[in-house]
């Protein structure tokens, strides 16, 4: 039985820029970041209050790292230059108060936060290929299984 | 009652400066006034916009950053203590044990440790399907 999700990857055009966005800007947690010999970075980070689902921040196109081939290497090239990775909800208390101190900090958003009728939703992007709905649930809190 | 989007800003503004000088001694008077609200509707908007009081979020952000110096850098606990806006180290190590489980020097100890074995062995810390795809590569 499978009962959490433990890891999820999150790919990204340029680690560091990563690590700036998640962890200085958004004030996630690093919870690993080791090199091995071959450069390889393993840089796992987690949300404030979710410390046990770790997000790898890879990075596909940095050396042959993950041994893809040239094809698949610029297929990574073409949708992270276009922010077309994102896949996911990142949950918010107040949807409002953190688009204006986001965009505060620079972060780059399409548009207000607008009312859905699950929330209060605004689509952010991270700035190394990925774009987010940053939502705030109806009721306040994250939907429940 | 929503909240309108100017008071929005000021909130935020007010949160962001906390940010910037929470290792200072804020009058958090002072804050609610230059937000041009008074000191109760400061609070109650605070703490409804980021579930914690202005005092608790500053403690917390003080506890943040001592956590991390405590990782990263060398300088002494009551140091840290006094760098992150503390005055006593004994309100400081109750307060970050309460935030964080442990102890200050405990918790230093750990992060030292973790440290030493990812430079020693990183293997230890990547998942083997992710270490077999490189090491092939």
């Amino acid at each position: 039985m499978i009962t959490k999700v433990s890891h999820v990857a999150f790919f990204v055009i340029d680690q560091q820029k990563a690590y700036d966005f998640y962890v200085t800007t958004l004030g996630f947690k690093v919870n690993t970041d080791v090199t091995m010999d071959n450069g390889f970075r393993w840089l796992t980070v987690s949300p404030p209050e979710q410390p046990d689902l770790e997000i790898t921040l890879i990075q596909p196109l940095a050396g042959n790292m993950m041994g893809y081939d040239e094809e698949t290497r610029n297929a990574f090239r073409i949708l992270l230059e276009k922010g077309a990775m994102g896949a996911g909800v990142l949950y918010t208390p107040d949807c409002r108060a953190t688009y204006e101190e986001l965009k505060a900090k620079g972060v780059q958003f399409k548009g207000e936060p607008k009312e859905q009728f699950y929330g209060i939703e605004a689509i952010i992007s991270d700035g190394v290929g990925n774009w987010f709905s940053m939502t705030q649930p109806t009721g306040g809190q994250p939907a429940k299984p | 009652m929503p909240i309108a989007p100017d008071v929005y800003k000021k909130i935020v503004i007010a949160k962001l400066y906390m940010d910037e000088n929470f290792y200072e001694s804020i009058d958090l008077d002072r804050i609610s006034r230059e937000a041009c609200l008074s000191r109760y509707h400061f609070h109650r908007l605070f703490t409804r916009i980021y579930r914690r009081t202005p005092h608790q979020y500053l403690t917390y952000k003080r506890v943040e950053q001592a956590r991390q110096w405590l990782a990263d850098k060398d300088l002494s606990v009551s140091e840290i203590c006094n760098n992150v806006g503390f005055e006593s180290i004994g309100s400081f190590s109750v307060l970050f044990k309460k935030e964080i489980g442990y102890a200050p020097q405990y918790y230093r100890n750990q992060a030292w440790l973790k440290k030493q074995q990812a430079l020693a062995q990183p293997r230890k810390f990547i998942p083997h399907c992710f270490i077999e795809t490189c090491l092939k590569a």
